[in-house]
């Protein structure tokens, strides 16, 4: 059978970015004068805290810059010495299997809302605390926790491994698993706030859809595949769009959880965590800010192909 | 079945009466939907049970090789050590003040823009999207000195203004409204357009209503991002007692000696007010979301 | 709306909002951020003690929350001399107070009085950024000779004097008593060489090894652990002109290897299980007998389970004996709007009076002369006479003028000669390139 899908649109959806308006509407005509009225409270804003900040670093990625300003023109040399750097390449591949393992939170996120949003559930409030906690804490207190987890000799983790006689290793010590635990923590923080939006998402599926399809006779597994999914993927979407983003951004959590004197950082450290140590720790501001326009670029392209490839797989209409 | 808002009404009842009848057929059917969420929600909590139970133990236990799962003794004096070290009230105030400022701000600002965006046409629209969202692709370390330097050219250093200035801005939110206006029934504005009703009063009594599903989760986002945010306020304000709380807490992780209970304790003061605030909220923004999106 | 207090420090440059109209034009932003360079370097007016009804509001930055008690006792006192000078003391987190700093640095609106360390004091001396204390010196208001002289090297540039420090630090070698009885070895003593230590600790961790317990730990940190070794050994960080890397010398080299053969005689816990674990943690909670550490650990070991069976001897003697030493100093903003009120505070937070009452009430070591007896008494049955013993043998903390970027090679590169994964003479070769490399670019 055919679910009919169109109707569903007509319910407001918390997120379905990028798609072309097919409502006629708007399309045709322009706006005149209020457009602007709408709009330039935010441009005004925007160009002003954050443009003008990312033109000003776009410049000084050109320059050598002096710790405290004086910038000296140099050309590309920023640019020349950023594609020869090795820890650029390792920084960039932190960064990429981070990213990866917790985008593996979107699908889990997607299951669990529609757990918690199964009709009649009891305690549903008090699981949607549960799994909202970990966005709403503070990192430091929180990566101390987390540190005392993984602790190769005494942690929790190695333990309960150790009944499954698994000698667990040194999580946040050893290359590759300290990434690998940062990411679980990173996953771990990110699951809340994608749960609040495909929950949202979700509560805007109509009921309908599933009652036709429980009379077609489709099993629960089969509903959530053929009826929850399609409809949510404008959420899915939204949320993949900002994890990436965030995931991309890796750097205070890394901080707290492995502390910058730890001897794995320079195999484990992401793009922001290598932009900072250049910029305000080394004092190599121009290098830096090249950093800084190569993560934007990066960002900016992944991005932009995202928006481009979801108009194959996005339920628009 | 119709697209029109008769049409989008009578799903809605329907989904309604829907939902109160299988809650009645469904209710106890649940088991395996309640272990998997309850082992999950476990693994979720577990950290800050721990933090609960560090936050009462000594500074020893804490930083004991083998850890200790329960302290000797309860050492509920952290919570008042906070007051001790942090003007905990004052900052508490700030913060409140601030996050209050930033989040009216992002929802008005955020909204319109995200309305202009999604439903009108404009010289530019694309271009000037695709540069609000831009901003989101850079370090937010990126913005600091620059940020500074223009704050410090108003005036605003150790101003309230000058810790609210840039968050009062944000893509993110700009992109959020968005896609919610978006997918929002062309046919409302249409109806109101001919009762001759203006783009400002359209927006206002149709469209706003529509989105407060998206305005709820741009509340808590906001909330929470403006609540945990450190790095700018500490830079911006010299002064400890106009400083937010996340801003004061971090002083207390400064410590030669980081004592630890007391930062648990703190940190779990500082979450309190946004837990509550979610607590209370979520029947009225998430269990509500469903009704509320109609009217 | 509530506006706070807007303090000494608001410049109001109305710079970039001419700019932002056009975008980008490369020019202006160089116009811009060439105006934020150097300033005043060498002009100091002679300094005179400013009047009693000087008014003025200024800002005293540092970083540490635990010595604000002291540091607002210290205020109370010059406020008796200078009534209407009203000081604002902003505490910031250590990492973040130098993201701060930099900030402030590039906008000229640096605190009016503001703590300094030794690895960060050349980038903003250099940079103009600090005001010389010569005028203060030639008035007789300070003198330098007060304090150790280490130190005041420390805060020297090109034969200019920027600050006297407030406190010192040294490196002591803790160790808890009991430990030592239950494996039957002897404690140390101010005469012991590195062999008796390194015989000490693997003995330690050959007999208690069932229960955990390691006979020393090692460390990451330069300050606690590998700079006193090489300075032991009769080696070098840096060449005494500042612009080389000493890591290529063979005696550097025997001071790291003595950390290499530590951990390869399982005299104490591995690379990866000190940093789950921090080296002091180890140590107070009981699980290893001897801990290179500052005397600034005081106040954690007599808060922890194992204070009653602590004490503390010198560092083990190398080729010579060393410590490195370590103070922090008060400077003052040479773009400052109210220099003559933060000089004032300046010269009296480096007095006598001043000091010794930091003595009293904080957990440091304060700098001047003679203002150390409070320290040394403040833990019965632990021998903390001993930190100020070490002056005479004491070696300044290794800096440049931009300390942070060679320090990140040696956070880098070393652990891998440590842990014996890389041999040490090629690690050190490496960081030595790589040093030289980054000290060329000062």
């Amino acid at each position: 059978m055919t679910i009919k899908l169109s109707p569903s649109r007509s319910v407001p959806s918390i997120a379905a970015p990028g798609t072309r308006s097919r409502r006629g509407g708007a399309a045709a005509r322009r706006d005149g004068i209020w457009p602007w009225v709408f709009v330039l409270p935010l441009l005004a804003g925007v160009g002003l805290f954050y443009i003008w900040p990312i033109l000003q670093t776009a410049y000084f990625s050109f320059t050598t810059w002096g710790v405290f300003g004086g910038a000296t023109w140099s050309g590309l040399n920023n640019y020349l010495r950023l594609l020869a750097d090795p820890q650029l390449y390792t920084a960039l591949a932190n960064t990429l299997i981070y990213t990866g393992i917790v985008l593996l939170g979107v699908p889990l996120a997607v299951w669990l809302a529609s757990l918690i949003n199964t009709p009649g559930l009891r305690f549903a409030s008090f699981y949607r605390v549960l799994f909202f906690l970990p966005y709403v804490a503070m990192p430091t207190a929180v990566a101390l926790v987390w540190r005392i987890i993984f602790n190769g000799d005494f942690g929790i983790l190695n333990h309960a491994l150790s009944i499954f006689g698994i000698r667990g290793p040194f999580w946040i010590s050893t290359p590759g698993f300290a990434l690998v635990a940062v990411a679980v923590v990173g996953l771990w923080s990110s699951l809340g706030f994608a749960m609040i939006i495909l929950g949202a998402g979700l509560k805007n599926i109509p009921p309908e859809l599933y009652e036709a399809s429980e009379l077609d006779g489709a099993s629960r597994a089969r509903q959530f595949r053929s009826v929850t999914v399609p409809l949510l993927t404008p959420s899915i979407f939204f949320v993949l769009i900002i994890t990436i983003i965030s995931s991309f951004q890796l750097f205070d959590l890394l901080y707290a959880l492995l502390g910058s004197k730890n001897p794995v950082m320079p195999k484990t450290m992401s793009l922001v965590f290598y932009f900072y140590s250049q910029g305000f720790v080394s004092n190599d501001k121009g290098y830096a800010a090249a950093i800084a326009m190569f993560i934007f670029l990066l960002i900016g392209i992944v991005t932009v192909w995202q928006f481009r490839l979801q108009r194959r797989w996005v339920n628009n209409d | 079945m119709t697209s029109t808002a008769t049409g989008i009404s009578a799903v809605r009842n329907r989904a309604l009466v829907r939902t109160k009848r299988s809650r009645g057929r469904r209710g106890g059917s649940h088991v395996l939907v309640h272990i998997v969420l309850g082992l999950g929600g476990l693994l979720m909590a577990f950290p800050f049970i721990w933090q609960i139970i560090m936050s009462l133990s000594t500074n020893a236990e804490v930083q004991s090789v083998v850890p200790t799962f329960w302290p000797a003794q309860l050492q509920w004096q952290n919570y008042a050590a906070v007051f001790d070290r942090l003007p905990f009230l004052s900052q508490l105030g700030t913060s409140v003040l601030v996050t209050t400022i930033r989040t009216l701000a992002q929802i008005i600002l955020c909204t319109m823009a995200g309305y202009a965006f999604a439903r009108m046409r404009f010289f530019g629209r694309t271009v000037l999207l695709a540069i609000v969202l831009s901003i989101l692709l850079v370090p937010s370390q990126v913005y600091l000195i620059s940020q500074y330097q223009i704050v410090q050219s108003f005036g605003w250093l150790n101003t309230l203004m000058g810790i609210v200035a840039p968050g009062l801005f944000s893509a993110f939110g700009t992109f959020l409204m968005r896609t919610a206006f978006l997918n929002m029934p062309a046919e409302l504005e249409e109806a109101a357009r001919i009762d001759g009703a203006s783009p400002l009063q359209t927006f206002w009594s149709i469209m706003l209503p529509l989105a407060r599903p998206s305005i709820s989760v741009l509340a808590i986002t906001t909330v929470l991002w403006s609540w945990n945010e450190l790095l700018w306020p500490l830079v911006v304000s010299t002064y400890a007692n106009a400083m937010p709380l996340s801003a004061g807490l971090a002083t207390l992780a400064s410590d030669v000696t980081v004592n630890y209970p007391v930062l648990m304790a703190a940190s779990l003061m500082a979450m309190a007010p946004v837990l509550i605030m979610f607590i209370a909220l979520q029947r009225r923004v998430i269990d509500g979301l469903a009704s509320s999106g109609l009217k | 709306m509530q506006i706070l207090s807007s303090g000494g420090r608001a410049t109001r440059r109305r710079l970039l909002l001419g700019f932002m109209g056009v975008l980008g034009t490369a020019a202006l932003v160089a116009g811009c951020s060439a105006n934020s360079g150097s300033s005043t370097t060498t002009a100091s007016s002679s300094y005179t003690a400013p009047d009693k009804n000087l008014s003025a509001n200024i800002t005293y930055a540092l970083w540490d929350q635990t010595q604000k008690k002291a540091i607002d006792a210290n205020i109370v006192e010059f406020n008796k001399a200078y009534p209407k000078i009203k000081v604002n003391v902003d505490v910031t987190p250590w990492t973040d107070y130098w993201t701060k700093l930099q900030t402030e640095a590039s906008s000229n609106t640096l605190p009016d009085l503001f703590w300094l360390n030794g690895p960060n004091f050349q980038l903003y001396a250099s940079n103009g950024k600090v005001e010389p204390i010569t005028s203060v010196v030639k008035a007789g208001a300070i003198d330098p000779a007060n304090y150790p002289k280490a130190l005041d090297a420390l805060y020297t540039l090109n034969g200019v004097e920027y600050g006297v420090p407030k406190d010192f630090d040294t490196i002591g070698l803790w160790y808890n008593k009991d430990l030592f009885q239950k494996a039957g070895v002897s404690v140390p003593t101010s005469s012991w060489t590195w062999a008796d230590f390194n015989t000490a600790a693997s003995t330690i961790s050959q007999k208690l090894s069932k229960d955990g317990i390691y006979g020393a730990v090692a460390g990451m940190d330069g300050q606690t652990t590998y700079y006193n070794t090489i300075f032991q050994a009769g080696g070098s960080v840096l060449a005494s002109d500042g612009k080389k890397s000493g890591y290529d010398s063979a005696a550097t080299q025997k001071g790291i290897q003595f950390w290499t053969d530590l951990i390869a005689s399982k005299g104490s816990p591995t690379m990866q299980q000190l940093t789950d674990t921090a080296a002091d943690q180890w140590f107070v909670s009981g699980k290893a007998a001897m801990y290179w550490g500052g005397d600034w650990a005081r106040s954690e070991i007599a808060a922890s389970p194992i204070a009653s069976s602590v004490n503390v001897a010198p560092l083990p003697a190398g080729e010579k004996k060393a410590t490195v030493i370590h103070g922090v100093s008060n400077v003052v903003a040479a773009a400052g709007k109210h220099k003559q009120a933060a000089q004032a505070l300046q010269v009296f937070l480096a007095s006598k009076k001043a000091q010794q009452q930091q003595g009293d009430m904080g957990a440091i070591i304060p700098a001047f002369n003679g203002t150390q007896a409070a320290f040394a008494k403040s833990l019965p049955g632990v021998d903390l006479q001993v930190f100020l013993d070490e002056l005479v043998y004491a070696q300044p903390l290794p800096t440049s003028k931009n300390t942070a970027a060679w320090n990140a090679f040696e956070a880098a590169l070393l652990p891998d000669a440590f842990s014996g994964s890389k041999p040490v003479a090629a690690t050190l070769k490496d960081l030595a390139t790589q040093m030289n490399g980054a000290l060329a670019k000062e």
